[in-house]
């Protein structure tokens, strides 16, 4: 089911803009499920796995709870969050016609069963990621010397960048991936360098990169998907970049740049909405 | 009174035959001064000078964790233009070695990088082994954790012949200078007004005394025209208009014009094809200090090399630059331009022997593939007489060892294979190109084994075909797509390797093993390290052509590729640079890079022109490659490589190797995380080899590579993460970032992906 965007209304302080964009995601978050990770196959092993599929679909769950005091949003009786198993598609949205079964099939079954009567109410926004983007924190004892290089020229790479020093910046970010060529972060700044000088699909490429270098790192993978709604938005793909924000949200509430480009973008298509 | 007449007629005729040849001689002379005139003024006002473009090799950074032999580092630095000082550096361009302490001191240049003018500031550094342990700024006491050298000056473009100078005005130039260099070439410089009557008949009498051409009469005026316009020969013919020149030049322009276009024209010595032109590059190529820091003894010695630059230097004989430079500072002393103390201090001043760093091009087939890319944007005017500096990717060390690795590897075959050695044109040839496969810089490129006798760049002119190394592609396509009998392929998925028929367009195609040696039931993991052509032939069957040309578009092949089924063994057309791009890819995780030769270019007024950035592209999934690299990781472990290992290149890596059915070509593509090397070898005329990829082009391959690791860490490939499910359960590496392909195909087909959902292989 595609789940349609919510505009809530602009207000100030930044603080603000972090309840409304979780209470967003709350909100959209019953189309959009946590991702399930798969590990591939080393090569020696030739077991065929597949994703768990249910036998059964699961039947329509009742109407949410009265108790939600606020103006209903205008998708919000079509998301169920809590009982994302029998999660049903509205009659008016879009609804992708083949992967339904097999995302409901993934999720966590520790939420709801389809015969509760009562929808529980949406489960508080999950606290922001603490602050993991000090670079020169990663240099820990007994890191190799090329990634404690390599950390150092991107930690440069990245103040540079911040000074506005583009082309003194893409320099030492170059050094950092040949000096450790599974340097993430050397890769993400890359992607937020060519970001700023106008290049975004260049920028997405490096992405693509720094995401696939990142290894349970919820911090950093949110500011990849963060970037990532940035280029998009620049190339005027709203969609891509709602989703990639969102994304980065999901990962971590606490996204500043997910959280601030959400409301703009929102703020942007709400005349259309009305 | 008939006779008088005649007389008369006579005398007339004799008159107007006069008058019509001083006329005619008076005009002449008119226009030849005119035109004389015309070239002075071209000259002086116009453009004077052409200033080669320079290259750049990158440069070296230094870190702490490095690995580097201090030897290497003082090498590197000798070839930098840094002189070995005994004592601790005092001035830049100083480095001294304190073996017993394990560390050496340097007083860095100053340079302009592209982006940064870097002032030289007195590093330390310390080694523990051939590991750097500590960089310490020396000044400051601040420890430094990486430091970058400047890179390598490999060659200059040019017209004819190299001029390297730097212009500078005449109040820029240490009076001193000035000073000495007139009292040693023209003392009465102020005096005359183009020629020197006085100082011609002192030369006739000192050269007519020691029957011997001892001096020159010639003025400095005279000297700047001789230089400017005429050759060097010492004839009536060439000294008339010279002479002429040099009046004209004094009446048009002032002692001052004159003077500063003399000191920035003058011939001051040799580096190799480098010719040093003006007082400044001679202050930097000789003391390596600007003019404004000559001591007394230094500016001596600079007005006394004018006469025999490159007989007097000190880079030839210590020796003979110190008795010239003690013979012009007692003409100081006599003229009183310098007091005795600052003579007998001058005196004192000891010239060090130095030995003379040639610019000498030592990659010239690197230099015309970038020559060839600086094309497409700059004119041949524009890069030799601007004066661009142009800063590659280029790692001279590597260069060199591939060179060497290439040259040996080739008379090694040659006397184990005597057959192999060829008169002639149709001599046996290799071509070796290395990239990193990070970036994608090109480090190092032979384009064949002598540069002087055949300048055709094998590495990307030569279309060869690549054989056995195609079979990756094949066995990547079956991974990524599966069959289209709906088999999914893994490295142990089970493979016929027997005789069979590929019938196609109404003809048929039967592979045959090497040696028609079949083994029946084997894994697609053995089927690539042992490059089974049968089985190979195969799954290319199953998987079909059009998917297997997709996927080597995709990595980075761009020739194009038929549609047949020998493809499949490498029926095709491919040059060297091609296959490092596209094995690149795979080591890079999947991400293809754009091949870097040209990084940046800076004009004269260190403007940045143009920046040439790291682009790359995820092609393939980073799970997939890593699945074929672990793959091919095999085939020098234990396939048709494996006697890399025997041969002592121990390092985790991947490769493979390559001979075309004719045995007329002969591969070896091999790579570490951090470095990708592809060779090949075999005959321009497309004689019969007669060897395989791990008999020709392996040893070469191993060779150099155990050179060019040495001092790196030892890595692997990493296993990247694991695949996230995107909304529709698609893999989030077929997103929409991924490219079309060359093919126009979704890199992640939705068939393909939905029986990949299947399988945690992918």
């Amino acid at each position: 089911m595609r789940c349609k965007s919510v505009a809530p209304a602009m207000v100030p302080g930044r603080r603000l803009n972090y309840v409304l964009a979780t209470t967003i995601v709350l909100a959209l978050g019953a189309c959009e499920p946590p991702r399930v990770y798969r590990m591939p196959v080393p090569p020696s092993n030739n077991t065929i796995l597949g994703p768990r599929v249910p036998q059964t679909p699961a039947p329509i769950p009742p109407s949410p709870p009265a108790e939600v005091a606020r103006k209903p949003l205008p998708q919000e009786t079509k998301i169920r969050e809590q009982d994302l198993k029998s999660r049903a598609p509205s009659a008016n949205s879009p609804v992708r016609e083949t992967k339904e079964p097999t995302r409901q099939s993934s999720i966590n079954e520790n939420r709801a069963t389809p015969e509760s009567t009562v929808a529980p109410a949406p489960a508080p926004p999950p606290p922001p990621l603490p602050d993991d983007s000090s670079l020169l924190a990663k240099i820990t004892p007994g890191i190799s010397p090329q990634r404690a290089a390599s950390l150092r020229l991107t930690d440069e790479g990245s103040k540079l960048l911040d000074a506005g020093e583009l082309g003194k910046a893409l320099t030492r970010l170059e050094k950092t991936i040949v000096i450790d060529s599974s340097n993430a972060y050397g890769y993400f700044y890359l992607a937020k360098a060519q970001y700023r000088l106008g290049r975004y699909q260049q920028s997405l490429n490096f992405l693509d990169v720094a995401e696939s270098r990142l290894s349970g790192e919820p911090f950093w993978l949110a500011e990849v998907h963060a970037l990532r709604g940035e280029n998009y938005r620049a190339l005027g793909q709203g969609q891509k970049a709602e989703s990639s924000y969102l994304q980065a949200l999901r990962l971590n509430s606490g996204n500043h740049t997910a959280a601030d480009a959400l409301i703009r973008l929102q703020a942007e298509t709400q005349p259309v909405n009305k | 009174m008939g006779l008088i007449k005649s007389k008369l007629r006579i005398f007339s005729l004799s008159l107007v035959a006069l008058l019509v040849i001083t006329s005619s001689g008076l005009v002449f002379g008119a226009w030849y001064l005119k035109r004389l005139e015309n070239t002075v003024t071209e000259k002086f006002e116009g453009r004077k000078w052409a200033f080669p473009s320079k290259i750049y090799s990158d440069s070296y950074l230094l870190y702490v964790g490095v690995g580097i032999r201090l030897e290497d580092l003082a090498e590197k630095l000798r070839r930098l233009g840094y002189f070995e000082s005994l004592a601790e550096p005092r001035a830049k361009g100083e480095y001294r070695i304190a073996k017993s302490d394990n560390l050496i001191e340097i007083y860095l240049h100053d340079f302009d990088f592209p982006t940064e003018r870097f002032k030289g500031v007195p590093v330390r550094i310390s080694f523990q082994g051939t590991v750097v342990t500590r960089i310490e700024n020396v000044a400051t006491g601040k420890e430094m954790f990486s430091l970058e050298l400047d890179p390598e000056l490999m060659t200059g473009l040019y017209e004819r012949i190299w001029q390297e100078r730097k212009v500078v005005k005449l109040t820029e130039v240490p009076p001193l200078v000035v000073k000495a260099i007139l009292a040693v070439e023209d003392e009465r410089f102020y005096s005359h007004h183009g020629i020197d009557p006085i100082g011609i008949l002192r030369a006739l009498w000192v050269n007519l005394r020691s029957m011997s051409f001892q001096q020159g009469g010639s003025t400095l005026t005279q000297q700047l025209m001789k230089n400017f316009f005429l050759t060097d020969e010492r004839t009536i013919s060439r000294k008339i208009p010279e002479a002429v020149m040099a009046l004209i030049a004094e009446r048009k322009y002032s002692k001052e014009t004159i003077l500063e276009n003399y000191l920035n024209e003058i011939y001051l010595g040799q580096r190799g094809s480098q010719g040093i032109f003006g007082v400044w590059e001679a202050s930097q190529f000789y003391f390596s200090k600007p003019l404004a820091d000559l001591t007394v003894g230094e500016a001596a010695l600079l007005a006394g090399l004018i006469r025999a630059p490159n007989r007097v230097s000190p880079y030839r004989s210590a020796e003979a630059a110190t008795r010239r430079r003690n013979v012009v500072l007692g003409k100081l002393l006599d003229d009183r331009i310098i007091t005795r103390r600052q003579y007998d201090a001058a005196l004192r001043e000891k010239l060090p022997q130095r030995a003379l760093v040639k610019v000498t091009n030592d990659a010239p087939f690197y230099v015309d593939y970038l020559r060839r890319e600086l094309e497409e944007n700059y004119s041949n005017a524009e890069l030799t007489k601007e004066g661009l500096r142009i800063f590659s990717s280029l790692d001279l060390n590597m260069q060199r060892m591939a060179e060497r690795a290439l040259v040996e590897g080739l008379k090694k075959l040659e006397a184990a294979h005597p057959a192999l050695r060829r008169k002639g044109d149709d001599s046996l040839e290799g071509a070796i190109v290395v990239l990193r496969p990070q970036t994608g810089e090109i480090k190092a490129m032979v384009g064949g084994r002598n540069y002087s006798k055949s300048q055709f760049n094998r590495v990307f002119q030569a279309k060869r075909q690549p054989g056995s190394v195609f079979k990756p592609f094949v066995y990547l396509a079956a991974l990524m797509f599966g069959g289209q009998s709906g088999v999914r392929y893994t490295p142990e998925t089970i493979i016929n390797d027997s005789q069979f028929t590929w019938s196609y367009d109404g003809q048929d195609w039967q592979p045959s093993n090497y040696n028609n040696e079949y083994f029946g039931a084997v894994t697609l993991r053995r089927a690539l390290e042992n490059s089974l052509n049968s089985a190979t032939g195969r799954v290319a069957q199953d998987v079909g052509i059009r998917r297997v040309r997709e996927i080597a578009h995709r990595l980075g092949i761009q020739s194009p590729l038929p549609a047949v089924p020998s493809l499949a063994l490498g029926a095709a057309e491919v040059t060297p640079l091609e296959v490092a791009v596209a094995f690149s890819t795979l080591a890079n995780g999947g991400v293809r890079p754009r091949p870097l030769a040209v990084r940046n270019v800076v004009d004269q007024s260190m403007q940045l022109l143009e920046k040439r950035d790291v682009r790359s592209q995820q092609v393939i999934s980073p799970q997939l490659a890593y699945m074929m690299n672990e793959l091919l990781k095999g085939v020098l472990d234990r396939g048709t490589a494996a006697m890399a290992r025997r041969w002592g290149f121990t390092r985790p890596a991947a490769g493979k190797t390559g001979t075309t059915n004719d045995y007329k070509d002969a591969w070896f593509v091999g790579y570490t995380p951090d470095l990708l090397a592809v060779v090949w070898v075999g005959f321009d005329g497309q004689s019969k080899l007669g060897l395989s990829g791990a008999e020709a082009a392996l040893p070469i391959w191993t060779e150099f590579m155990k050179n060019a690791t040495a001092n790196m860490p030892v890595t692997d490939f990493v296993a990247p993460a694991p695949i996230p499910d995107t909304d529709d359960g698609v893999p989030s590496k077929c997103g929409p970032t991924l490219p079309d392909g060359g093919a126009g195909t979704n890199p992640c087909p939705p068939a393909a992906v939905q029986t990949r959902s299947t399988s945690d292989a992918l």
